[in-house]
């Protein structure tokens, strides 16, 4: 393992001088129930990278789903328990990274699920604070933008409702990208725009949620691009089945996927 | 209207089905979203105006029973005769009869949601009174028998070829280009304006310190609706009023820019009363009717009293994606989009709306674009949750995840048994699935992320030893 000095941690946060911490600084994985079963990939290959900037990741036991499902579909009751199950599960200070956006905005939303000054409110707080996305983590706590990482490739950026507008992510995923050598970074014509996922709506209104993942299909082929990068396991899902549907061999990215592939530790990641 | 929310998703998807309906709305919401993106762009120190709007709404709806005390107590003063209604059906009584009491028989109307809102046309219909929607976008749907796709552009469905069409078959005119059609529909209009008894708008703000009506428009029929008639009959739900000249004009600020992508509407009018001794134009009588219709309820629950703040500028419709594709019938009732979709769950029956808040992907398009910072999908989220109707799948998920173990079983089976998910898919009870792997090649199940990781470190901690 590289030994990677840790000096950008300094002062960011109050996990960076927690206690019982190595040499090595361990980074707790949140895994979301997506990669834990269908894209796998995405999680190794945020162990490489993690790795490769001198973290040692670890991964919490009982992990199943945060409870943004529940949530989403008006079970308070439900998103709670799963809540609190989380907070039990990332219990052990220091930071906890996850290659989710709308996971992160699910743990940043416990608190408003807890009555304010009750203990659970409290733990909820200090969990919301240091749980990261991943190119958030990587980019912006440990401030390392450039990892040496090279890849001659064209890739399209899919920047997720979840990441670029609920959690405010524009810059550290496409920095990221944009320092790996060899890397031409494209955007969409309209890269914002929803891909129509958005969980039970795909479900739901499947003929809206096709149309829109058809406009955004057509949108990203239009680029040119050699790869469908993004920072949200469901966007890849949702984009990379209907390319698939439609007989395109683009492959589909999360972000931690490039920059693995970059530094030489990509497995086999292409989808 | 009929009131199809029920059927909402039955709606998205025949929508859905038609391609040209999709072309129109796509090249229609992009020009809005452009106009306003332009506008925008020069508007000094918007952040700061936006937040003086939303400072005068949310003045507004903290002080709301004392402002329209005020305000009724000032218009009275100007010679307003106020009218105070609780639900759709007393507001239809009471213009009904301010109609029959002064004998009317020809109804012009400024557009308004408002109206629409209460179904106003049948009911002074059916009181003998011939009702013309004189706004053109308003008088493109009367003449097709439909109802408004869009809060600030009824018409927006609507290609010009269709506009035509229409045309010459209900009027038995001819026109093709958009300046030709405007000047048939004027010259048609011109007529109904000089024959009105009464003229009947809404109203985008009532200022409580002066007892004012402020109606903000483009075309000029609402100022003609409100001084040819001698009668004028203005209508608002009860958040509609500010307290201060000084707040309209803050709104004012906001409104067209963030509406159509104007500096100023080419129509602003304030109408303090009726005419009065000396004047020269203006209607001889003027009535206000304040509506409630369950907005006093909404502002009494804290998620979703926030509806209230918005002045109906549209701009989160046009950013939407939903209603990019489906325009604005699909919703089942006369508002769409974001704003409605909570609008429309708040107004009708839960009941009746039960899909409503669930037609939206929670991308957050629409709060990005409000210039008022309503929190659309938060507010979506709490009629999800007052609901509580949940979605099956979504039931049995979070029970699974509720116990790690039945869930790593139930996964570790699936992936052995259906690792394409194919069974999954061809389940009769999980129509949606089906729905969702037409278009796309459902994911397939891997060996676990955790065994993987588990397995590496135990491999590793051999090759230390
Ligand atoms: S909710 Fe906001 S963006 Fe939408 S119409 Fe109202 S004021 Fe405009």
């Amino acid at each position: 393992m590289p030994p990677g000095p840790l000096s950008p941690l300094a002062s960011r946060a109050g996990w960076a001088y927690a206690p019982c911490m190595p040499e090595t600084m361990r980074a707790h994985l949140f895994i979301p129930c997506l990669v834990e079963d269908c894209q796998p990939e995405i999680g190794e290959a945020v162990v490489s990278v993690l790795e490769h900037l001198g973290l040692r990741p670890e991964l919490p036991r009982g992990q199943s789903c945060c409870g943004q499902l529940a949530y989403k579909t008006g079970d308070l009751d439900g998103a709670r328990a799963l809540a609190l199950r989380y907070l039990e599960v990332f219990h052990a200070p220091g930071p906890v990274v996850c290659p989710s956006g709308s996971c992160v905005k699910m743990v940043r939303t416990y608190p408003t699920l807890f009555a304010p000054g009750t203990p659970e409110h409290a733990r909820a707080l200090g969990l919301a604070g240091r749980t990261f996305e991943f190119c958030q983590f990587v980019a912006g706590e440990l401030g390392r933008v450039d990892l040496g990482a090279q890849l001659a490739t064209r890739a399209c950026y899919h920047g997720s409702c979840q990441v670029d507008r609920a959690l405010g992510i524009t810059q550290a995923p496409r920095d990221l990208l944009r320092a790996v050598r060899g890397l031409t970074l494209v955007e969409a014509a309209r890269p914002d725009r929803c891909c129509g996922f958005g969980g039970v709506f795909s479900l739901q209104f499947t003929g809206v949620s096709q149309a829109l993942v058809e406009d955004k299909t057509e949108e990203i082929l239009a680029t040119g691009a050699d790869m469908l990068v993004s920072a949200e396991p469901s966007c890849l899902m949702n984009i990379g089945g209907h390319l698939a549907r439609r007989g395109s061999a683009l492959p589909t990215l999360h972000v931690a996927q490039v920059l693995a592939l970059g530094l030489g530790k990509g497995s086999g990641a292409w989808r | 209207m009929e009131v199809t929310t029920r059927r909402f998703r039955q709606n998205t998807e025949d929508a859905c089905r038609n391609g040209n309906l999709r072309a129109v709305l796509d090249h229609a919401t992009r020009y809005f979203q452009s106009k306003r993106a332009a506008a925008l762009a020069v508007f000094d120190g918007r952040e700061e105006h936006f937040a003086r709007a939303r400072a005068a709404r949310l003045t507004a709806l903290s002080r709301l029973p004392e402002l329209l005390e005020q305000l009724e107590q000032n218009a009275s003063a100007a010679g307003v005769r106020v009218h105070w209604a609780t639900d759709a059906a007393e507001a239809r009584a009471l213009i009904s009869g301010i109609a029959r009491e002064n004998g009317v028989r020809v109804v012009v109307k400024g557009k308004s949601m408002i109206t629409e809102e209460i179904g106003l046309n049948e009911a002074l219909q059916s009181a003998g009174a011939e009702v013309w929607e004189t706004d053109l976008g308003e008088f493109i749907v009367q003449l097709a028998g439909e109802a408004p796709s869009h809060i600030i552009a009824p018409a927006i469905h609507k290609s010009r070829a269709e506009v035509a069409e229409l045309f010459q078959e209900k009027l038995g005119l001819t026109g093709q280009s958009i300046p030709e059609l405007t000047l048939l529909a004027r010259q048609a209009l011109r007529e109904k304006f000089l024959a009105a008894d009464m003229g009947v708008t809404g109203v985008n703000m009532a200022v409580a310190e002066t007892g004012s009506v402020i109606l903000v428009e483009n075309e000029g029929n609402i100022r003609m609706s409100t001084t040819c008639p001698p009668l004028h009959v203005a209508v608002m739900s009860l958040e509609k009023v500010v307290a201060t000249l000084e707040d309209a004009a803050d709104v004012l600020r906001a409104l067209p820019r963030s509406a159509t992508g104007q500096r100023m509407s080419s129509y602003v009018s304030v109408l303090t009363g009726p005419r009065k001794a000396g004047e020269a134009d203006g209607a001889k009588q003027m009535h206000l009717v304040i509506l409630d219709n369950g907005r006093s309820k909404v502002l009494a629950d804290p998620a979703l009293a926030e509806a209230l703040l918005c002045f109906r500028c549209g701009a989160c419709v046009n950013a939407c994606p939903v209603y990019q594709t489906v325009g604005g019938h699909a919703y089942g009732w006369i508002y769409s989009g974001p704003i409605g979709a909570v609008l429309n769950s708040l107004l009708l029956p839960p009941d009746d709306t039960r899909d409503t808040p669930y037609g939206c992907t929670l991308c957050g398009a629409c709060a990005q674009a409000c210039p008022l910072g309503i929190d659309h999908p938060k507010m979506l989220l709490a009629l999800r949750q007052q609901l509580r109707t949940g979605s099956g799948f979504g039931a049995l998920h979070t029970l699974l995840a509720r116990h790690p173990l039945a869930y790593r079983a139930a996964a570790g089976t699936a992936c052995a048994v259906d690792p394409d998910l194919n069974l999954l898919a061809r389940l009769p009870g999980l129509p949606g699935v089906k729905g969702f792997a037409r278009s796309r090649r459902l994911p397939s199940l891997k060996t676990p992320f955790s065994a993987r990781f588990r397995a590496l470190q135990t491999s590793r901690r051999k090759g230390d030893a």
